[in-house]
């Protein structure tokens, strides 16, 4: 209870409020904007909060992906375009139900059961994460190791298109973590002979590049767009929410709790739960024929999942240090930024900073009711917002923002590399969060490993002589196995039809 | 694929690398495998689906997409690196900014006034909120 006062007390600073604001209406807009995702925002967002103290550069992260993941419903519903990949799942029915004349019901949905949503997972996230580290604490390097790979694992099998592809990119991630010198020996690999690379790759830059400059490369590419923005009288949207609220209470309960729990598995975002959200519902639906065709059921489903995995997302971050997503891939830089080692310790030496971010969890999905209704209100204009001003903008605040973490123009090279790499991926089908995740759990994994090894004379057996490390194991290699038995199953099956 | 290409030539370096020592280069040569597994299991089905995405590609609807605008972008941060030291931050921003408007159409008075402000704004923001050192170049006294 101490802590939960001390975090209050970081909470309610003035500079904390602020940041609280600004960073809730950034979300709001970057979210809004088609073609500018939450893991954007997030990116470049890194550069302020290197210089801000760990309480607000954290919950700045956690204000802004939370208005974010909303805000990407608004042009959904609007335009017919997710403002972020998150609303993708459920982009269809809400516009279907904009032309049916109920924009306004839609876009209240939207407010009231991402804020819902968001606060389930903030208090699975408040209940779970001490427990957890409860277990943590036994963790060794052995466990640690198997969690990484895991993690790593889960990525690859989530990835959106070719799993082979999201491997390859995990692959790359991983590959450029290796830069640098060597955690063993203190070996230059890979720096051909560069004093700059002695030190890595280094994060920020990378993370800017791959999800800024390829933004930016993919927006000049396509010219200006012109929506045709439906009205919307933003003082009815919450008109009616109540009832569908108590119509559709156990949809709520479950979205959030499916969510949450796919925000906990390391490597699953928000999209994902939205998608599997959806489809929980169709198939649990009384009226399945009405999805992609309006269906208020679907996006009150998926609406909520998407929030409630935001929170999830930080379980396996804060307790772990495995990430749960992109975002919280740079919540982790973020913390290692700030001189903070996300792992079991941090609840034991800092836990009022904890408390603070579990508490603005709630501050933010709070505050998302009446800054939704702001957004709402002002989207005509949000989505007007010319794209050829915006662009450049964006593209200044990476270059400097790339520059200003180590005042180095070489990590603007690191940017430009990574935004080309970035973009080459995703035109050909790459995911590229895999390559994030992977930069940041190299270093873990193979640390984990090396103490292993040279803990236990090379002795590989010990990965699956302790009893965690032994059942983290036997996941991980299931995952990886997965593919071939899905594969060798639905080639039996044909072949069982063919006979 | 080409990217598939490209990581193939990669992993040819990779084990040859550092030798002497088994702990640096454990990492990186397992790495090189899965490169070599993965980039094969991309080369394949892409050599697989060769034929069928001939066939399906639908050349309809598509907008006119300016290729060369992604690598301005690119020649735009080169540049960048280049001068801002010697010509300043806000000298070099300020031309980088006007370049890629004028490449995106915006009228000629509208992007003198955005790229001079918004580059005033990001260094107020970056040079005295954050107390980055930005270069000053030619504007330093």
């Amino acid at each position: 209870m101490d802590f939960l006062i001390q975090g209050l007390g970081l909470l309610l600073v003035p500079k904390t409020l602020l940041v609280i604001c600004i960073c809730s209406l950034y979300g709001l807009f970057v979210g809004s904007i088609p073609g500018l995702s939450a893991t954007l925002a997030a990116s470049l967002l890194i550069p302020f909060t290197f210089f801000m103290d760990p309480v607000p550069a954290l919950v700045s992260i956690v204000t802004m992906s939370a208005m974010a993941i909303f805000a990407g419903d608004i042009p959904a519903a609007l335009v017919r375009i997710p403002g972020t990949p998150s609303s993708a799942a459920y982009t269809q029915d809400s516009f279907a139900l904009t032309q049916q004349g109920k924009a306004e019901m839609v876009l209240g949905v939207d407010v009231v059961f991402s804020a819902i949503g968001g606060l389930m997972g903030a208090v699975v996230l408040m209940s779970s994460a001490p427990l957890l580290a409860e277990v943590a604490m036994k963790f060794s390097s052995f466990e640690y190791f198997w969690l990484a790979s895991l993690g790593l694992s889960a990525t690859v099998m989530v990835s959106r298109g070719s799993q082979v592809k999201g491997a390859l990119a995990m692959c790359l991630g991983l590959f450029l973590s290796t830069i640098g010198v060597d955690i063993t020996l203190g070996y230059p690999r890979f720096t051909f002979g560069s004093v700059e690379l002695l030190n890595g790759i280094s994060f920020i830059p990378a993370m800017i590049g791959v999800f800024g400059i390829s933004e930016v490369m993919r927006n000049v590419m396509q010219g200006e767009m012109h929506f045709a923005v439906t009205r919307v009288q933003a003082g009815k949207i919450f008109q009616g929410t109540w009832k569908l609220f108590v119509r559709y209470k156990w949809n709520v309960l479950r979205s959030g709790i499916l969510g949450t729990f796919i925000g906990i598995l390391p490597g699953a975002g928000a999209d994902i739960a939205a998608w599997l959200a959806y489809a929980v519902s169709k198939r649990g639906s009384k009226e399945p024929e009405k999805y992609g065709n309006g269906s208020i059921e679907a996006i009150i489903d998926s609406g909520t999942a998407n929030n409630s995995c935001l929170a999830g997302d930080w379980v396996p971050a804060l307790v772990f240090g495995i990430p749960g997503d992109s975002i919280t891939a740079i919540v982790i830089g973020v913390l290692f930024m700030k001189g903070l080692r996300p792992g079991p310790m941090i609840f034991e030496q800092q836990p009022q900073i904890i408390y603070a971010v579990y508490l603005s969890f709630i501050v933010a999905n709070l505050l998302m009711i009446p800054f939704g209704y702001l957004a709402v209100k002002t989207s005509s204009q949000m989505l007007r917002v010319p794209k050829n001003i915006l662009i450049p903008g964006i593209l200044m605040f990476a270059i400097t923002g790339a520059f200003a973490i180590n005042n180095s123009v070489f990590d603007i090279g690191v940017l430009g590399m990574m935004g080309i790499v970035g973009y080459f991926m995703e035109a050909n089908g790459y995911p590229v969060a895999p390559i994030v995740l992977g930069l940041v759990l190299g270093p873990i994994l193979e640390q984990n490993f090396m103490t292993s090894m040279i803990k236990s004379d090379w002795n590989l057996t010990l990965f699956f002589m302790r009893p965690i490390s032994a059942i983290l194991g036997t996941i991980t290699v299931i995952v990886w196995l997965f593919p071939f038995l899905a594969t060798f199953l639905e080639k039996t099956k044909n072949n069982s039809q063919g006979h | 694929m080409a990217l598939g290409v490209f990581l193939w030539s990669m992993t040819f370096q990779f084990p040859i690398l550092d030798d002497s020592h088994p702990g640096p280069s454990l990492f990186p040569r397992v790495l090189g495998t899965l490169f070599i597994v993965f980039g094969a299991m991309v080369v394949y089905s892409g050599w697989k689906s060769r034929g069928l995405k001939e066939a399906t590609n639908p050349d309809g609807e598509q907008i006119p997409l300016n290729y060369f605008n992604p690598i301005l972008v690119i020649i735009l941060i080169a540049v960048f690196i280049a001068l801002a030291n010697k010509l300043g931050f806000i000298i070099t921003g300020v031309a980088i900014l006007f370049i890629l408007m004028m490449k995106l159409r915006v009228s000629l008075l509208k992007r003198s006034i955005v790229s001079i402000a918004l580059v005033c704004f990001v260094y107020l923001i970056f040079s005295k909120l954050l107390r980055v050192p930005l270069p000053m170049g030619l504007l330093g006294w």
